[in-house]
């Protein structure tokens, strides 16, 4: 019975759900679990998001934005009048991506990088904080630049740096805070510094499509509108189509931010919708 | 008495060093159409084998499956194996049936949630410090509920060829 009783002791650890135990014993892995995909794209809508542009991976987009939608039945509401941003986008490394851009109507060439500062981590740091910066060039005709006083490419300079405070609070919905500062070299009325708080959410509708939204709040500047963006995001497959409404016609921050002045309740609403396409460079 | 005692004692230390561990195990797996061929590869399989009673479990993280093309990846991770509902991948079971170093390993995988009973052959070489498995399986999506929509359905395969390929080292 003894003999029993000492058995069951020292095989009792054995035969009991043994495959458990050497689940036990494999070593822990204490590497942090980081949240991936807060959104689906590196924009929100216009404004840029926590998602930095994969690792080799070069994206081109093709933007549209047509006109006012209370343009009225002349104008197809707005779908006369269309300007295009062409972009391209690419990541250095998996926490720096870079991009340079063209809009159409405003003649604004545009360069920006995204630099990942923190991820946020399952049960552990609380956001993912992006730095982004974007340098903006306005063209001016040739003629212009040589019989101006201005000094010429200097004037037509604009900086803008955000800091992007994201967190993914279910796996649906993700909410972002974006401070902004934006600089002109040169003015005309009113101040060269502006500042902005924005702010950005995605909830997922379905697997595939999900519903973004986008506020930025002007800080100290009266004659611009405030902006307030809304687009979905579909997703098929190889390609993600954005489409969006905004009362802002601009694609960059600079821009949008700043130049805005529609108003989204009396039907200065912008259409606009995305395209683009990956390549892998490796 | 005393004696049976050491000689029980004994035995249970010496199946305490009959386990073998490895950590960087290779799991590679293979969709194959005629539109599209897809391979991840995950570098971090983690695996114990107890030669006492053939005992061998696998674990891996489904994050870590790295593929040639980021948005792959993603899709990978958000719409189809939901990683993070479901983290981790496991197969606990046995190995029922091992000659010259070919061996019949029965048990249940886990992937997406779901488990399912799988019986899978493939080599088993143990030279006394290490031992090396390699084997192939076939993996049907359906069986773990992992859902393609119609509209790439043609360039993801129903059954996913899955590589295994890891080194256990005695642990002492």
């Amino acid at each position: 019975m003894r003999v029993f009783f000492f058995f069951l002791i020292f095989y009792m650890p054995y035969c009991l759900n043994a495959q458990d135990n050497l689940f036990s014993l494999l070593s822990k892995d204490n590497s942090p679990f980081y949240v991936s995909y807060l959104f689906k794209g590196t924009k929100i809508v216009n404004g840029q998001s926590v998602e930095l542009q994969a690792k080799d991976i070069l994206q081109f987009n093709i933007q549209h934005r047509f006109g006012p939608l209370n343009s009225g039945a002349y104008n197809l509401y707005g779908l006369d009048f269309s300007q295009v941003r062409l972009s391209l986008e690419y990541g250095l490394n998996d926490w720096l991506s870079v991009g340079v851009g063209r809009s159409s109507s405003t003649k604004v060439i545009d360069a920006n990088s995204k630099f990942r500062l923190k991820r946020q981590i399952v049960n552990g740091f609380p956001v993912t904080i992006v730095i982004n910066s974007v340098i903006c060039l306005k063209q001016i005709p040739s003629s212009n630049l040589l019989n101006s006083n201005s000094d010429g490419v200097y004037d037509n300079l604009s900086y803008t740096h955000q800091i992007l405070f994201a967190r993914k609070i279910t796996r649906n919905l993700s909410l972002q805070f974006t401070p902004t500062f934006i600089h002109y070299n040169f003015v005309e009325i009113k101040n060269n510094d502006r500042f902005s708080l924005g702010f950005g959410g995605r909830q997922k509708l379905t697997r595939r499509i999900s519903l973004n939204t986008e506020f930025f709040y002007q800080l100290n500047e009266i004659i611009n509108k405030n902006v307030l963006s809304i687009g979905f995001d579909i997703e098929t497959g190889g390609h993600v189509f954005q489409l969006h409404l905004s009362n802002s016609p601009h694609m960059i921050d600079t821009d949008f931010i700043t130049n805005t002045t529609g108003n989204f309740l009396k039907g200065d609403i912008f259409f606009g919708f995305n395209i683009s396409r990956v390549f892998t460079l490796k | 008495m005393n004696k049976i005692l050491l000689i029980l004692l004994l035995i249970s230390t010496q199946i305490q060093a009959q386990i073998f561990l490895g950590n960087s195990g290779n799991i590679s797996f293979f969709s194959e159409t005629p539109i599209e061929n897809i391979t991840a590869v995950n570098d971090n399989v983690s695996a114990v084998f107890d030669a006492s009673n053939n005992d061998l479990v696998f674990q891996l993280n489904i994050s870590d499956f790295i593929f040639p093309n980021a948005l792959m990846q993603e899709h990978f991770n958000e719409n189809y194996l939901e990683s993070d509902k479901y983290p981790n991948s496991t197969f606990s079971g046995t190995v029922t049936n091992l000659d010259n170093d070919n061996a019949t390993v029965e048990g249940k995988l886990t992937i997406h949630g779901i488990t399912n009973k799988i019986t899978a052959n493939g080599s088993f070489v143990n030279n006394g410090d290490f031992i090396s498995i390699a084997a192939n399986l076939s993996v049907k999506l359906d069986d773990y509920n992992i859902k393609i929509p119609t509209i790439v359905m043609y360039k993801i395969a129903e059954n996913i060829k899955v590589h295994i390929d890891i080194k256990l080292k005695i642990n002492k």
